[in-house]
């Protein structure tokens, strides 16, 4: 082999310090961790809520979470895969379905904890800024939203589940800046363009769009809402539907799973503590016991 | 130039983090609760420049007596001359541990109520007090054998040898 000057020494590794697991995952902001999680010390063990979004190619993930030292605890989570329960089939990562996830963990969590004939929040969804007021009984359920690392742009669909968690009555602090509809030029919400997106309006033009000039890619990129029947007037109608059936019944359902099937195993298992002492044990016997027959042998000869 | 006496004088290796741990200090920190009354160390990180106390308190330990948003209140005795002062010093969290001082004290604590409690339902008194280590016990040797040493007579011509 050619010889190549070795960049990184042994001294490197030596002197190198790693970076927190989920750092070096890439799946954690500490700074915003810290941040998010410290609680001021006078309030000592009230727990500090933070809404959780996160995106995956398929699904979106919400969750209201609490930290502790042993790990964070989860107390309600919402997943768009759940939706088809509520008659959302199809597009299930877009803004409008990241509306209604939102939506569901918020009703889900003001069920779970018996505020939720309190706090309807905006039954109809008119894409307005709306916050929750007090009640005279019970304050409103907070949490502070937690993006994780997704770049915080205007129209985001992080922005669509906190809508969505607004609109189901959870107080969030927030600001109408980064929702879709919001132009930088009056500074202003539009309240119009926010309401067209939370009922997948843009979905809808795109659908549109796209029959009259290209009725191929129409074909291939919308072939599941083509299977369903689903059409673009449709649309509002369809999230209409699974608005209600959402705030209807928004309690969560446990999938039955099956117990996982047992593999073939392809290498040695490990052994236990216990196991290993007893194999070195074992090990020791049987050279005491040959031992002890050279021994009596060579008496035997000697004699 | 004159050496200076400033806050952070002489702080140099002791307010430096350890190696290979610098950077964000772990979450545990700030999830840690902290009541009135109880035992904490100070041992300062220097990576938090706010709230630090000064060097004198680094690995002391004091008693807590305010809490508040982000910091904590701790006496801790000081002595100035020829009397301890009870001094109050205001720090933040990310320089606080809880101490361990107490810790033998507690487990002893719950252990002699679990002993007095079934001592109790058994209908007998016991003590709970605890003992000095006292002297070893007695033993017999065994299997020793004496082996009598006795000095030999002097031989001048062997000491001799040597050189003379």
């Amino acid at each position: 082999m050619v010889y190549v000057k070795t960049q990184k020494t042994k001294a490197y590794f030596k002197r190198y310090q790693v970076k927190f697991k989920r750092r070096r995952q890439g799946k954690t902001d500490y700074r915003a961790r810290i941040r998010l999680i410290n609680q001021d010390k006078n309030k000592y063990n009230t727990p500090k809520y933070r809404f959780v979004v996160r995106f995956t190619n398929k699904d979106i993930i919400a969750q209201i979470i609490s930290a502790s030292i042993a790990g964070d605890l989860v107390l309600a989570a919402a997943y768009a895969h759940e939706l088809p329960r509520y008659g959302l089939e199809v597009g299930l990562t877009n803004y409008a379905a990241a509306y209604c996830t939102g939506l569901l963990l918020a009703r889900r969590v003001l069920k779970m904890l018996e505020m939720d004939e309190e706090y309807e929040g905006n039954v109809e969804a008119t894409g307005e800024d709306f916050s929750v007021e007090p009640t005279e009984s019970r304050r409103p359920f907070r949490a502070l939203l937690d993006v994780g690392l997704v770049r915080t742009t205007t129209g985001n669909r992080v922005f669509g589940c906190l809508k969505g968690a607004l609109d189901g009555g959870l107080d969030i602090p927030h600001s109408d800046k980064r929702f879709a509809g919001f132009s930088k030029d009056d500074k202003q919400l539009d309240a119009e363009v926010h309401r067209k997106y939370i009922f997948g309006g843009h979905v809808a033009s795109y659908m549109r769009m796209l029959m009259e000039d290209e009725p191929e890619k129409y074909q291939t990129h919308f072939s599941e809402y083509i299977k369903r029947g689903i059409e673009p007037d449709d649309m509002e109608g369809l999230y209409k539907k699974v608005h209600a059936a959402i705030r209807a019944d928004p309690t969560m359902v446990k999938s039955a799973k099956e117990p996982p099937k047992e593999h073939k195993r392809y290498n040695l298992r490990k052994l236990t503590y216990e196991e290993r002492k007893a194999k070195l044990i074992d090990r020791l016997n049987a050279l005491n016991a040959r031992a002890q027959d050279d021994a009596d042998e060579d008496e035997d000869d000697d004699e | 130039m004159p050496a200076g006496h400033g806050v952070r004088s002489r702080t140099r290796d002791l307010f430096s983090r350890p190696f290979r741990k610098k950077g964000y200090i772990p979450l545990t920190t700030y999830l840690r609760t902290y009541k009135i009354g109880d035992y904490v160390d100070v041992k300062v990180n220097g990576a938090v420049h706010k709230g630090m106390p000064h060097k004198f308190y680094h690995g002391r330990t004091g008693r807590v007596w305010n809490v508040t948003k982000r910091a904590i209140g701790v006496e801790i005795n000081k002595q100035v001359g020829n009397r301890i002062i009870r001094k109050r010093i205001h720090v933040r969290v990310e320089h606080v541990l809880p101490s361990r001082c107490t810790e033998d004290f507690r487990l002893r604590k719950k252990k002699n109520d679990q002993l007095k409690a079934e001592a109790k339902a058994r209908g007998e008194t016991i003590s709970t007090k605890r003992q000095p280590e006292g002297p070893k016990p007695g033993f017999m040797v065994e299997g020793a054998t004496l082996e009598t040493v006795t000095p030999i007579p002097y031989d001048v011509v062997n000491d001799l040898k040597g050189g003379y």
